[in-house]
């Protein structure tokens, strides 16, 4: 590993100024960063840890059933939390399909999602849940809507000094769940993921939503598919016609994992399958 | 079953407590002082001229302490490539420096001109005139053109007769088979017995396809590290990760032209081998260069991209396979015709392609295998090498076969396995081997005889067979005054090998097992031994250690006569003292006495040795059965049961037994399922563990094993060669399993969720 310059502030505001500053990395787990440094692909000059921050981890829920995440919460903690396994079961899903326990134990859900991987495994479930993003530097805070959050693979609408601090979920929805096609049982990376969340009044599906990651340089809502199903009553039919209409929403790459063919027939296979089951969950 | 006290007895392994405690010493734990970190400067190309390599640079960089190119080996043996490379991630320089980073950093600094070349990895095209050669332009001929190019040699040699009419008609038939002319070939073997082509003609049922097996690597948790000290006197030290370290000194002393006694290889606790721990100039070789150099310690150690790179993975290959049958089940004929993916020099296990025959009476056979060379790194041992991707092939076409006579798989391959006294193919006859027992016995254990089945799920049934190697060793054992024993000898452990000798030794000896204690040497220290590779160890050194220990109750006898006034007749060896048989009362002397006695005698102290080398080896049968459930949307395959036996002659240590039956059924799992080193354009695409899988303990059911005990009339209390056979027929098992569950056959492995969702759509079974 190259050397660098090592920082622990204990601010916000600090943090900010620090990372604004030409090839400076943010240390949040660590699980992406440094095993990039030990391979030299990552050769940052200084480093910024956010462990010392007060108030960024931990998971809230307010009188309205909203929830906060801290980003610096760690994704073995999501997956447990009892709160985000009921109201929020395909983040938990997600959550726990990340690399090992220990990994998971030190890896944090704003690292997973700041990193922007399109494969990134609670992506997709922060899609379903209409994740806001809190990100805070030295200039001031804002929010952006997480399907906002991602311009390309790695690539995000932060700017340089900003950090995300927190993640806000609205009142859920109430079924939803996670599927990630891979190879291996555990420790795998996605060769897609699919969540679907919905809600259902007397038989008839209100509000649906499907999240989509690995199928597209960024992960994406299948808004087609989701408009499809409002209002309807589910029937195998209407899920196929889902399934089909968030495979055509996708632009996924053929590569060494899998073709793009393939890919698209799982969105579908997956989307029709994450439905159903979110539906039995509602 | 038997009347021993410590062999046969699942007993802990000698090395479960400093392994456990992390107390064992690996190669990157050896740091002697003033070491240096050695980094490999590799080939960014997978094909290229090397036009300049300028370390000018890297020289400035503090810190650095040496560079080596080829020029820099007196030998001139090629350790580095100079003028082109033929493989992404070749060798061309190496660097040492005072650390890590500066060694990283001098790699980088070391400028290398290339000229990039074609590049070929499939060994199809290879072979094909449109290849870029890679060495030279030389050709060989295929099967057809062999015999008829053979036939025209031997009529132009005729003396007597004028055949010329004769050969201008077999060089016309020769361009019948324009397309057998092979290019970039690297070896050939072919095998012959009975005709084929008479056994296909009286069959009523033939199948023919073609295999495609990865290239696979053997993932041993330790990468290749090593650790070299040139002192001033010339005498050179290398703490080696190695399963053979006389091996690696006399492949040091070859390379590097130093006297073979001037080298001490110290072999360190191996983080598993494989048959990939016996390469001298991956790391070795440039350590010991380096430390010469630069006067100082100097540690190789690869990363894990270096290993995918660099190591020397198991072969891939295409097997097209024939085989033939008659409706009543009788297989009559099998030809196969292989291509072996050798990299870029020969080494591939290209001899393995007869195991297709199996253990089966085939009264006729032909074999002609080709090593291939590619742009890739060269090959070398995976357990069994070559017998998986063989195996892999034979036993699933017999399975398409016997679907096509209508018969149970199981019964299929009892009825045509070979028995005791029949022919082989290869000379001699059939030893008393548990082939069909050890096939029932995984029936009876699977459930087979009522096997079940809901949808999509399937069972699956392979056979494979290998046998253990052989080769020299030398244990010596000494009996202390505290009535213990030590074991010295010179073999690295492998999979429990040191267990193995030390229960046999406590054995013959009566001596508790705790109270018996195994030290490895050095190759300066230690008498010689083979490699731990092959499935040899227990086979040698235990018939080794055997030899020793009743050498020591030799001395033991007699230092007991003598002490007790008494004929070595009346003496019994026993729970650790010597008994007069006839006594009354019973009279006796402990070991520890007679060893204390040992030291004011003139014989002198108790001190067994041990001295073997050859004897011929028997075969071993592993089976195997999978049940599988294929969900034909996503194309996973998830396995409900994997039950593996195997004729193992006599377990040693069963436990040890099973850890083997269960690892090696393991990896052929993985190689069916999902490892595979993947190569694009400019070299392998997945050095690492993200893209190239290996199973973890979630992938799969614990593999139930069961112990079959056919002794093998030279092994010690029968044992044969356990490690090697298991991981034979998984590769086969699995795919039979997958295509009983949904009906496609898989010829090309893995048998990834893609290609099962490709085939299942491509025969409308698909979803």
């Amino acid at each position: 590993m190259k050397s660098f310059e090592f920082f622990e502030p204990t601010t916000l505001a600090e943090a900010s100024n620090l990372f604004a500053k030409e090839h400076a990395q943010l240390l949040a787990g660590g699980t992406d960063l440094v095993i990039g440094m030990k391979a030299y692909t990552e050769t940052p000059a200084s480093v910024v840890s956010l462990e010392k921050i007060p108030g960024l981890t931990g998971i809230t829920v307010d009188n309205d059933n909203s929830i906060t995440i801290g980003a610096m919460t760690k994704v073995r903690e999501v997956e447990l939390s009892n709160d985000i396994r009921q109201h929020h079961t395909a983040l938990a899903e997600g959550a726990s399909e990340i690399g090992s326990i220990q990994i998971r134990n030190l890896a944090t859900i704003g690292g997973n999602i700041a990193h922007a991987s399109p494969a990134a495994d609670t992506v997709a479930g922060l899609l379903v849940a209409d994740a806001q993003v809190n990100i805070a530097s030295a200039n001031g805070e804002r929010s952006v809507p997480i399907n906002e959050l991602f311009t390309g693979p790695g690539q995000t609408v932060l700017k340089p000094g900003e950090i995300i601090t927190q993640f806000r979920l609205p009142n859920p929805a109430s079924g939803s769940h996670y599927i990630k096609h891979k190879i291996r049982e555990v420790m795998d990376l996605a060769f897609i993921g699919v969540a679907s969340a919905v809600d259902v009044q007397n038989g008839v599906i209100e509000e649906a939503r499907i999240g989509l990651a690995a199928v597209a340089p960024t992960p994406i809502r299948a808004t087609e598919a989701e408009d499809l199903l409002k209002g309807k009553r589910p029937t195998p039919e209407l899920l196929q016609q889902a399934g089909e209409a968030a495979a055509a929403a996708t632009s996924p790459i053929s590569d060494l994992r899998c073709s793009a063919e393939h890919r698209k027939e799982m969105v579908d296979v997956l989307t029709r399958r994450t439905l159903q089951n979110a539906l039995d969950r509602a | 079953m038997s009347d021993y006290s410590v062999v046969g007895k699942k007993l802990p392994r000698v090395d479960a407590v400093e392994k456990v405690t992390g107390a064992a010493q690996y190669g990157a734990d050896v740091h002697p002082a003033g070491m240096l970190y050695g980094k490999i400067v590799r080939s960014k190309h997978a094909h290229a001229k090397i036009l300049s390599i300028d370390t000018s640079e890297a020289e400035k960089l503090p810190g650095v302490r040496a560079i080596i190119t080829q020029d820099d080996v007196p030998s001139g043996r090629r350790v580095f490539a100079t003028d082109k490379v033929l493989y992404l991630g070749e060798p061309l320089a190496a660097v040492a420096a005072t650390d890590a980073d500066v060694a990283e950093e001098a790699a980088e600094l070391i400028k290398i001109e290339y000229e990039v070349l074609p590049v070929v990895q499939d060994v199809m095209e290879s072979i094909k005139p449109s290849a870029p050669r890679l060495h030279g332009d030389e050709t060989k001929d295929g099967p057809h053109r062999r015999n008829i190019s053979a036939e025209i040699k031997e009529l132009s040699s005729d003396q007597e007769e004028d055949n010329s009419d004769e050969i201008r008609k077999l060089q016309a038939e020769l361009e019948k088979y324009s397309d057998e002319v092979y290019y970039n070939i690297s070896a050939e073997t072919h095998n012959e017995a009975g005709d084929v082509e008479k056994g296909f003609a009286e069959c009523d049922i033939v199948v023919e396809d073609t295999y495609v097996i990865p290239r696979v690597h053997q993932t041993y948790m330790e990468p290749h590290v090593s650790v070299a000290s040139a002192d001033s006197s010339g005498k050179i030290t290398v703490w080696a990760s190695t399963q053979g370290p006389f091996a690696i000194r006399s492949g040091i002393a070859g390379t590097l032209g130093i006297p073979l006694t001037q080298i001490n290889v110290i072999g360190t606790t191996m983080g598993g081998g494989f048959g990939g721990r016996f390469g001298v100039i991956i790391t070795h070789v440039p350590a010991v260069l380096l430390s010469q150099k630069s006067g100082r310690p100097v540690r190789v150690q690869m990363t894990r991209e270096e290993e995918f790179l660099d190591g020397r993975p198991a072969p891939g290959c295409v097997i097209k396979l024939k085989t033939g049958a008659t409706k009543d089940g009788h297989i009559l004929a099998r030809q196969a015709l292989a291509f072996w993916d050798s990299g870029s020099v020969s080494g591939a296990s290209i001899g393995s392609t007869i195991r297709v025959r199996g253990v089966y009476k085939i009264p006729n056979i032909k074999i002609d295998a080709y090593g291939v060379h590619t742009n890739k790194s060269g090959t070398a041992a995976y357990r069994a090498p070559g017998a998986p991707q063989a195996i892999f092939a034979g036993e699933s076409q017999l399975d398409d076969i016997a679907a096509q006579i209508g018969m149970d798989p199981v019964k299929f391959r009892l009825m045509n396995m070979r028995e005791e006294g029949d022919s082989v193919p290869a000379g001699g006859s059939e030893p008393k081997v548990g082939y069909k027992e050890t096939l029932e016995a995984v029936a009876d254990a699977a459930g087979w005889w009522d096997r079940e089945a809901d949808d999509n799920q399937g069972w699956g049934v392979a056979v494979g067979d290998w046998t253990n190697g052989c080769g020299p060793g030398g244990v010596y054992v000494s009996v202390h005054e505290d009535g213990s024993a030590r074991i010295f000898h010179g073999s690295m452990d492998i999979t429990g090998t040191d267990t193995a000798i030390t229960q046999i030794i406590a054995e013959i000896l009566t001596v508790p097992y705790e109270n018996v204690t195994i030290r490895r040497g050095d190759t300066d220290s230690a008498p010689y031994s083979t490699g731990s590779g092959g499935s040899v160890v227990t086979f040698t050194m235990g018939n080794t250690a055997k030899l020793a220990a009743e050498d020591a109750r030799r001395r033991i006898l007699e230092l007991a006569a003598e002490r007790l006034n008494t004929n070595e007749d009346n003496l019994e060896l026993k729970d650790g003292a010597v008994h007069i048989v006839t006594a009354d009362p019973p009279k006796s002397i402990l070991l520890g006495e007679l060893a204390a006695y040992s030291l004011s005698t003139t014989g002198g102290p108790i001190v067994g040795k041990g001295s073997f080398a050859r004897q011929p080896s028997t075969p071993a049968l592993a089976a195997q059965i999978a049940k599988v459930e294929v969900d034909p949307d996503t194309g996973r395959t998830r396995v409900l049961k994997l039950v593996a036996s195997q004729d193992v002659g006599f377990a040693i240590n069963p436990m040890a037994v099973e850890g083997q039956i269960e690892g090696g059924t393991v990896q052929g799992y993985a190689w069916a399922m999902m490892e595979e080193m993947q190569y694009g354009d400019n070299g392998n695409v997945n050095p690492g563990f993200v893209d190239y899988r290996v199973p973890t303990s979630a992938d799969l059911p614990t593999v139930e094993s069961v112990i079959v005990e056919v002794p093998a009339p030279n092994g010690p209390y029968g044992a044969k060669g356990v490690g090697e056979p298991p991981i034979t027929p998984t590769l086969a098992t699995m795919a039979n399993a997958v295509k009983d569950a949904v009906g496609i056959r898989v010829t090309e492995l893995p048998i990834k969720p893609e290609k099962v969702v490709d085939a299942l759509k491509n025969n409308g079974h698909g979803a």
